[in-house]
């Protein structure tokens, strides 16, 4: 029964997030801030660790897969498309759920705690549509983003390790990166980007909206919202993934 | 005005708010007072509309609360400026935007205009050269003045303030109650306050309600308030050995 509760607490939620803004000028300096807060700052974050990602996968795909039955090309052409189908869409959204979800949950539970929340709809403030929706629409709109820099870095990550580890050529990992291309795997990546996204942004923030209580309830939500995403985002994965290969 | 008319609230089957009937006047200072858990708090949010009251009707000048429509609702809200305990001013915003934020949100008013009235306001509310500083770096008594000076941006009817005292030392106490009476009297809104603070019951209870149990027991105003024979409400005035030493005192002026 908690599970259709919050199913619906949440729904009713969004209706409240998508109501027409009450000034579009006051929501795009939102909007400007949380792109920069949630996406931009993670730029940095995201390019480490698909750099050192991209270097291990590549070894990785060296000492179990190279054979001398396998062509060495197979190196750079599985880093690409472990990088596009997996790792920068979903691992690393699992990441962001992490970073960006716990940031979203403290934030908005720490203003309900503090009664700033109850402040604004005092005012006759949307607080709902101004606090939630700028941040959807900033993480949805910086998730494929991220996803072609992840990419971009694990394909470079991989180009320094491999040849640098003496396990492959510049030329034989850049002809497999280059390799049987299939576009289809990208747009799959970013469908998949563009709805974990919006679960980045919209189950931290449910869980910060209705928390009550105190600083230990605050960091609650924090971990909740955590797990609950990562779990969501696996779950999406799956029924996406049977959904847009079938 | 503000009426309020049998209203009762009672949340998982416990009853917070028995049958509570008052009129808060226009240009005075109105007191809600009683004991911790006492439910003066439920009331003062069932009235700005935060808790949706079991029964009864709130009134602002004749308007019911629960009978408009949610444009309405929204309109009255506007009209209506509250200070929270701790100020909850928002933490990203400084201090200037803090105050700017309703005029910005609701009104067309040119920048000029905002910033005349943004220094009107902090003028009045007597703080000067904090503009560009974030509430975390502003004291407890600079903070509730910066809630006042937002609360009072757009010219409202209504005036909440949630213990405005609270935390603060007796000095600055005395200057926020100051304050708020001359707001209420210069703008002759409607001022609510919710408080147990005896100093503020002193100083400027134009209007006085005691709440215990969730129930009315008793109302008058700050000279009313010393004569009566109400136990309860004297059994929570006097509870300090300052007010009862004070109460002796006066005893005894009235015996001679």
């Amino acid at each position: 029964m908690g599970v259709f509760y919050h199913i619906g607490q949440y729904c009713l939620l969004m209706v409240r997030v998508f109501k027409k803004p009450e000034k579009n000028s006051i929501y795009l300096n939102q909007l400007v801030l949380e792109i920069e807060k949630l996406g931009i700052n993670s730029v940095g974050i995201v390019a480490v660790i698909s750099i050192f990602m991209g270097g291990i996968i590549t070894l990785q795909l060296t000492y179990n897969m190279v054979s001398p039955l396998m062509p060495n090309y197979i190196i750079g052409l599985g880093n690409r498309d472990t990088l596009m189908l997996e790792f920068s869409s979903t691992v690393l959204s699992l990441m962001l759920a992490g970073k960006v979800g716990s940031h979203i949950a403290s934030e908005i539970g720490s203003m309900r705690v503090t009664e700033q929340i109850d402040s604004m709809e005092i005012m006759g403030v949307n607080s709902a549509s101004y606090l939630i929706l700028p941040k959807i629409i900033a993480v949805v709109f910086m998730s494929p983003l991220l996803f072609i820099i992840s990419v971009a870095c694990g394909l470079v990550g991989g180009l320094i390790t491999g040849p640098l580890s003496g396990v492959v050529t510049v030329a034989t990992y850049v002809n497999g990166m280059t390799t049987q291309f299939n576009p289809f795997y990208a747009y799959f990546s970013i469908i998949k980007t563009l709805v974990f996204g919006f679960l980045i942004a919209t189950v931290p923030a449910y869980l910060g909206y209705y928390v009550q209580g105190g600083a230990l309830e605050v960091g609650r939500a924090s971990t909740k919202s955590v797990v609950n995403t990562s779990v969501l985002i696996l779950f999406f994965d799956l029924v996406l993934t049977q959904l847009l290969f079938k | 005005m503000i009426e309020i008319k049998n209203v009762c609230k009672s949340f998982e089957g416990r009853d917070v708010l028995k049958d509570i009937s008052t009129v808060f006047e226009k240009g005075k200072t109105n007191l809600i007072i009683g004991q911790s858990g006492s439910g003066k708090t439920v009331l003062l949010k069932s009235i700005v509309g935060l808790i949706e009251i079991d029964c009864g009707e709130i009134l602002f000048d004749g308007r019911d609360n629960r009978r408009m429509s949610f444009k309405e609702q929204k309109l009255l809200r506007q009209e209506i400026g509250m200070v929270f305990q701790n100020g909850a001013l928002f933490d990203s915003l400084t201090v200037e935007e803090n105050v700017r934020f309703p005029m910005d949100m609701f009104t067309n008013m040119t920048m000029k205009e905002k910033v005349s009235r943004l220094n009107f306001c902090l003028d009045r509310v007597n703080i000067k050269a904090s503009n560009n500083l974030y509430p975390s770096e502003i004291s407890g008594g600079m903070r509730k003045r910066v809630a006042i000076a937002r609360a009072i941006a757009l010219n409202p009817k209504y005036l909440f303030c949630d213990e405005p005292n609270s935390g603060l030392d007796p000095v600055t106490s005395i200057l926020i109650d100051a304050l708020i009476k001359e707001i209420t009297s210069e703008f002759d809104i409607t001022t609510v306050i919710n408080t147990h603070d005896m100093n503020s019951v002193m100083e400027i209870g134009d209007k006085i309600l005691f709440i215990s149990e969730g129930k009315k027991c008793w109302e008058g105003n700050n000279t009313q308030i010393f004569n009566t024979r109400n136990r309860k409400l004297n059994a929570f005035v006097f509870a300090s050995p300052f007010s009862k030493k004070f109460r002796e005192i006066r005893q005894m002026e009235d015996d001679e």
